[in-house]
């Protein structure tokens, strides 16, 4: 005993002389009890009865009757005894190669010091950080500069010069707007009176911008015009992708944008356009399989709400959460189920008809359509009010005690059943007033009363009517009344069937709590998330459109913000942006892109020294502009543009692009694809129609995802189906043919048409050796379609002309070159 | 960073960037860029053959999938006491807690529609529906006792494709690509061969990449019409101006490579090259006319038309060039009874009658060229039928037919490393439930998996934060089939 004594004493005086330098838990510890210790002592599996996701937890008594760590007694702490015991049997982590001195010292020495658990960053409000010093003052533009040439400073880097005008331009434009600069509108910012600042206030102003961002914000809300699941039929719900197009032209503020789309239809006084916003979450799937249970698809629609609230707004990946506790951030199981309960009370179900919907008249019907809504409105409250009149009560009191049947039960729709059976369980006076009206709203519609039957019939009738003047129906959120609330449990291991304790709707303790004036309802949660104290919602978002712009986030994983996702490259600069989007923009995202389109580090060169791509490979460090390959949408979009084929048309109902035949070929409906007419093969890829089941080719060819759920990142592959599509899909194709009629008119001879194809391809130039790969291709082709004029006649597919065929080859190779493909 | 995000974004770089460079020696790339003066640097491909976990018993796969769910009960799964029973109601213990897509009620027992006889050394039970196949089943090692966790269409084939009912998934082919690589530059890795009038239902899904790169998911090749979307040149373009024209694509594209530095370009360049090879080497490899007379007779082919037989000649065209995974679907199995389409008396003869011959013809072709021993043909449905008569129209229903069923079906293994005439598993006296060697889809996918080299458990991509696997937290090898 004395021993153990003395040899504490002195282990304790050697290691407080040895002492090293401070020990952070976020930098040193967290890692090693992620990497090491919560795989088994952790939000799935708690061995030993131990978390160390907590503090509270790691220090309580575990299972072995000692706690894992005492602070400031590391000799006290089992943790310590059992990561550095010499016999491997007692040595953790088990099984497994120990833990490096050093590691064990650091545990030591955190423990020692207290133990404290640091907050993620992620889950600390972000601060104003103040700008730093740079080794080159005159570089800077914008504030971000000074975070980037610091950080290239310390790792003895330099910017990059910046790009050339043109490239710049196109790089600009494609970024804001999703198309290529017209060769006109280079020119004057390049040569003439347009400054960059202007040019780019102007591409903020243009309606293409709203087309250009809509188009992400499709992949997070995963919109589609079906429903998915097996059957994949067609859904109505392409008002909301205008309502997006309409939000980002009319730069809603982001904060809106958001509870709009979350609870617009809890706002008071919701407008149309408010309701049509909450559409953002009926794009859910809805299964219209035979035998399938509406409960099981409602909550999986209920589930998908909750993970892509969480991954679009606060980069987190809280689907694991449904199952178990989250393996390494400190979400707790039942953290899950309080906030489902926010998404657990509007009316949808997974019925077919996609109930609830806004109805839109055609124009001749509003004012019809308005007075059939009315009166139904009118009659429900009638209904309601009979069903309480004491002859129908008495027929109801009846009706309560035959219940236990099940023909009697079966009238009643099955989701209500069990609320049905237990309000009739309490006796007539102690109901509270939805317990009344639930009984008496569902007895209402049963009831034999020739009034009520009536009045039913009279629903009915007015039903019918509405469907005659068949209004645009789109699907939208909507609460469901007090008496028909639905209570919440934790689903053990996530599954529907096995229910647990019942929760109330709420956040996660490891962020900050709901404001004190927030309503604890969707629109509360919405606010809240907006709220100036959430740390996620600002960065979260400015590092996507930051991704969108540099190809890359600050935190490369964009839906990851939690332990095990990417550290920051550039902590700093997503504190001082995402602070700046809420003080200085208002939340106005034309303004964040604003500022960082003309910083000096967006505007820099592309080109890669060998230095630079040994020092900074992925680019992480921006001592580069950006250079990437293009969405899916913004290739098709920039060849039908370049070749004047696009057309300016907005909104409406989604369009059919010729696509090759036989695709739409699902056993259970007759639904064909049939090519739109006129400039409705030529618009916009965002007005594509988007079958989850069958998605068109060429967008998931260029890597569009199907949008069954939320996609936060799209990845860019690279493949030869891709090559296949620029040469020969049809599109391409005839966008090849328009644009070597463009060619044609705008120059003389063959030379000044290749380099006019170049010019409106990719906003500058060919060099020399461009021009003659070219014109080589252009001699070699003309020599052939002079012997053979019908296969000129074919590729042009018009005139037998040799020199428009020959351009034609031409402008496809220029819409098949990287440079085109890619950003510059 | 940490070490441990170092890793992860080294690993997720590592399959998301796209290197097609290869060795082709005097490809169209390699003249452009030798012409340019500069050399690419080699890059980690994707789809470089890799090493598999351990020494692999087969080089490749086929699996015949045959979609909508052909019923084991008249095929392979002989129960005379179901025809004892035929016409009684079925008793309710049957009933209770399950769940059916169209039964509603009270069914009736439905007999074999079919007469059974056992065949070969191994005496295996094949109903009289699949003569030509009965002739080959000291090849086959039957899985009696099959179950799976859904009864509709689109889950269950995704859950046998991509181990999970639900959409989003890598499928089976695509995960095995990852894993392995490809072995011929001028195909893909993984094809797709669909017939029977209707894609799968759940589309493209059941052999997409999901979450890994799209240059693994499965190229669905057409046997009438374009192989591959967008294969053929335009009209009026020779192919010697098409390859004039995409010599100068990759000519001023190695050129920008030299100005701007990016490797992304090379890989471009090699991916026209490849995209330009596949123009020609995907018609070869799928213009079956080349076949012997006495080959497509074996077959049964059906010049012209998109049919069973036609693809399962170019599936070992396929195979023979070099391609991993090839995967078959024929629709219109459902055999619900509920039209003559999808009738056990009338459809379903006719389904049977499309595929017996080139089935066995497929084995005994993969046979006498010396292919099976290393190819792994897999056949089955998403699912088997109920021992149940379904009849959602009435009682004069001229068509027979049984509902889905998620508890008891048949499927078999044949070639690289499965045992010969063998079976595993047997159902009650009725083919309701397994009552021995039961084996769950991820088990055979493990299985499937194993005889690749790949194990199951280690074969895994990072996705949402965590490793991703085939068979999710499932499956276990069923050693009783390896030879």
């Amino acid at each position: 005993m004395r021993y153990h004594i003395l040899a504490a004493f002195y282990i304790g005086l050697i290691a407080g002389c040895a002492r090293g330098p401070d020990v952070e838990f976020n930098t040193d510890i967290r890692p090693i009890l992620n990497e090491r210790c919560v795989g088994c002592h952790g939000g799935i599996q708690r061995q030993g009865d131990l978390n160390l996701l907590f503090r509270s937890e790691a220090t309580a008594m575990a299972e072995s009757g000692k706690p894992a760590i005492v602070p400031g007694q590391p000799g006290q702490s089992e943790l310590i005894r059992r990561v550095a015991h010499s016999d491997p049997e007692y040595r953790m982590p088990q099984d497994d190669a120990p833990l490096a001195s050093e590691e064990v010292r650091a545990l030591r020495q955190w423990i020692r010091e207290g133990a404290a658990w640091e907050q993620h960053w992620a889950y600390v409000a972000p601060e104003r950080p103040s700008v730093p010093a740079v080794s080159w003052p005159g570089w800077p533009q914008r504030d971000l500069d000074f975070f980037i040439l610091a950080r290239l400073d310390a790792e003895g880097l330099e910017p990059s010069p910046p790009a050339p005008c043109p490239t710049l331009v196109r790089r600009v434009t494609l970024d804001l707007t999703g198309l290529p600069p017209e060769p006109e509108a280079t020119h004057a910012v390049c040569n003439g009176p347009l400054r960059y600042e202007q040019y780019v206030d102007q591409l903020l102003d243009s309606p293409r911008y709203g087309e250009r961002w809509a188009a992400m914000w499709l992949d997070l809300a995963r919109y589609a015009d079906s429903k998915g699941y097996e059957k994949d039929i067609g859904r109505t719900i392409w008002r909301y992708r205008d309502w997006v197009v309409q939000a980002f032209n009319k730069d809603k503020p982001f904060d809106q944008f958001t509870v709009e789309q979350l609870a617009g239809d809890l706002l008071p006084n919701p407008s149309e356009d408010q309701l049509i916003a909450t559409a953002f979450n009926r794009n859910t799937m809805t299964n219209t399989e035979g035998g399938t249970d509406d409960e099981e698809f409602r909550t999986a629609a209920v589930v998908d709400r909750v993970n892509t609230t969480w991954e679009v707004w606060q980069g987190t990946s809280f689907s694991c959460v449904q199952c178990h506790g989250h393996p390494y951030d400190p979400f707790r199981h039942h953290e899950y189920y309080e906030f489902f309960a926010f998404f657990n009370n509007t009316a949808d179900r997974d019925f077919d008809d996609e109930y609830p919907t806004l109805p839109q008249f055609d124009e001749a019907d509003v004012a019809e359509g308005a007075a059939l809504l009315e009166e139904l409105e009118a009659l429900e409250r009638a209904i309601l009010r009979l069903a309480e009149e004491d002859a129908i009560a008495k027929a109801r009191q009846l009706w309560e005690t035959q219940l236990n049947r099940p023909e009697v039960i079966g009238q009643v729709r099955n989701m209500l059943q069990n609320e049905v059976r237990r309000v009739s369980l309490v006796p007539e006076a102690q109901r509270d007033a939805a317990q009344r009206t639930l009984i008496a709203s569902v007895y209402a519609r049963i009831s034999p009363d020739s009034q009520l039957i009536a009045l039913r019939e009279r629903q009915g009738d007015i039903r019918r009517t509405m469907g005659e003047l068949n209004p645009l129906q789109t699907p939208i959120m909507q609460e469901l009344p007090a008496h028909q609330r639905r209570r919440t449990y934790v689903f053990e291991r996530g599954s529907f069937l096995a229910r647990g304790e019942e929760v109330t709707a709420g956040t996660p303790r490891a962020l900050p709590p709901l404001p004190e004036d927030a309503p604890r309802n969707r629109l509360g949660m919405a606010q809240w998330l907006v709220s100036d104290a959430n740390p996620l919602t600002a960065r979260v978002t400015v590092n996507r459109f930051w991704e969108q712009l540099f190809g890359t986030g600050i935190v490369e994983s964009l839906e990851d913000f939690g332990t095990q996702g990417y550290a920051p490259s550039h902590l700093e600069l997503l504190d001082h942006l995402a602070v700046s989007l809420r003080e200085d923009c208002a939340w106005s995202i034309k303004c964040l892109l604003r500022s960082i389109v003309t910083s000096s580090t967006y505007q820099q060169s592309s080109s890669v020294t060998p230095e630079l791509k040994a020092a900074d490979p992925y680019n992480r460090l921006l001592a580069r502009g950006p250079r990437f390959r293009l969405s899916a949408e913004q290739i098709r979009d920039q060849a039908l543009h370049v070749s004047g084929l696009l057309s300016p048309a907005m909104y409406g109902p989604p369009v059919m692009p010729p696509q090759p035949d036989g695709l739409w070929n699902n056993p259970y409906d007759g639904r064909r694809w049939t090519t739109s007419e006129g400039d409705d093969r030529y618009r916009r890829a965002l007005y594509t129609y988007w079958r989850r089941t069958i998605p068109y080719p060429s967008m998931v060819t260029f890597d569009s995802p199907t949008r069954e759920y939320c996609v936060s990142r799209r990845l860019r592959t690279n493949t030869p189906l891709q090559a296949l599509v620029g040469l020969n899909d049809p599109v391409f194709v005839e966008a090849a043919q328009a644009l070597a009629r463009r060619m044609a008119s705008r120059g003389e001879d063959a030379p000044s048409r290749l380099a006019a194809g170049y010019v409106l391809a990719l906003a500058h130039m060919p060099n020399n050796k461009a021009r003659q790969t070219l014109m080589s291709l252009y001699e070699e082709a003309e020599a052939h379609y002079r012997e053979h004029p019908a296969d000129a006649a074919a590729l042009t597919g018009a005139a037998e002309s040799a020199e428009l065929a020959a351009l034609t080859l031409a402008a496809q190779a220029i819409l098949n070159l990287d440079s085109f493909l890619m950003k510059e | 960073m940490n070490l441990l995000h170092e890793a992860h974004r080294m690993r997720l770089g590592h399959v998301t960037r796209r290197h097609f460079l290869r060795s082709t020696g005097a490809s169209l790339g390699a003249i452009a860029l030798a012409s340019m003066g500069s050399v690419p640097q080699a890059a980690p491909d994707p789809l470089t053959p890799k090493r598999p976990h351990f020494a692999p018993r087969a080089r490749r796969v086929i699996f015949l999938h045959m979609a909508g769910g052909p019923s084991s009960l008249e095929l392979f799964d002989y129960k005379p006491d179901l025809a004892r029973l035929h016409g009684e109601r079925c008793p309710d213990s049957l009933l209770e807690g399950k769940r059916f897509a169209f039964i509603r009620g009270v069914p009736k027992m439905l007999g074999p529609q079919a007469t059974f006889q056992r065949y070969g050394e191994s005496g295996a039970w094949v109903s009289n529906h699949l003569p030509h196949f009965a002739q080959v089943v000291d090849e086959v090692a039957f899985l009696k006792a099959m179950h799976t966790d859904e009864f509709n269409h689109a889950p269950a084939q995704l859950l046998v494709h991509s181990g999970s009912p639900r959409l989003g998934r890598p499928s089976m082919g695509a995960w095995v690509t990852y894993g392995l690589g490809t072995e011929n530059d001028n195909l893909p890795a993984f094809v797709v061969l669909l017939s029977g009038g209707a894609a799968p239902d759940a589309g493209a899904s059941v052999y997409g990449s999901g979450f890994l790169p799209t240059v693994y998911q499965g190229v669905q090749c057409r046997s009438v019409g374009d192989p591959v979307l967008f294969l053929n040149d335009p009209q009026g373009l020779p192919r010697s101006l098409r390859k004039a024209s995409v010599e100068a694509i990759n000519r001023i594209n190695a050129q920008r490579h030299a100005d701007v530095g990016d490797p992304e370009i090379l890989t471009r360049i090699a991916q026209y090259e490849m995209a330009f090879r596949m123009q020609t080497s995907v018609p070869e490899a799928m213009d079956i006319a080349k076949e012997p007379e006495y080959i497509h007779q074996m077959y049964g082919t059906q010049p012209s038309e998109n049919a069973f037989s036609n693809n399962c000649l170019l599936a070992r065209r396929l195979l023979e060039r070099g391609v991993r995974f090839v995967q078959l679907f024929h629709w219109g199995w459902d055999s619900h009874g509920a039209g003559a389409s999808e009738a056990l008396n009338d459809g379903f003869l006719k389904r049977c009658k499309e595929t017996d011959r080139p089935v066995a013809a497929l084995i005994l072709d993969l046979k006498q060229r010396g292919l099976l021993d290393d190819t792994l043909i897999i056949w089955g449905g998403e699912f088997g039928r109920t021992p149940m008569l379904e009849n959602r129209t009435g009682v004069d229903n001229p068509f027979v037919g049984r509902d889905h069923h998620s508890d008891a079906y048949t499927m078999w293994m044949a070639g690289g490393g499965i045992k010969r005439g063998i079976t595993h598993g047997a159902t009650d006296p009725i083919g309701y439930s397994g009552i021995r060697g039961r084996v769950h889809i991820h088990d055979l996918q493990a299985t499937i998996l194993h005889l690749l080299g790949l194990d199951h458990l280690r074969l895994t991509y990072p996705f949402q934060g965590r490793d991703f696997r085939l068979t999710d937290v499932h499956g276990k090898v069923v050693h009783q089939v390896l030879a």
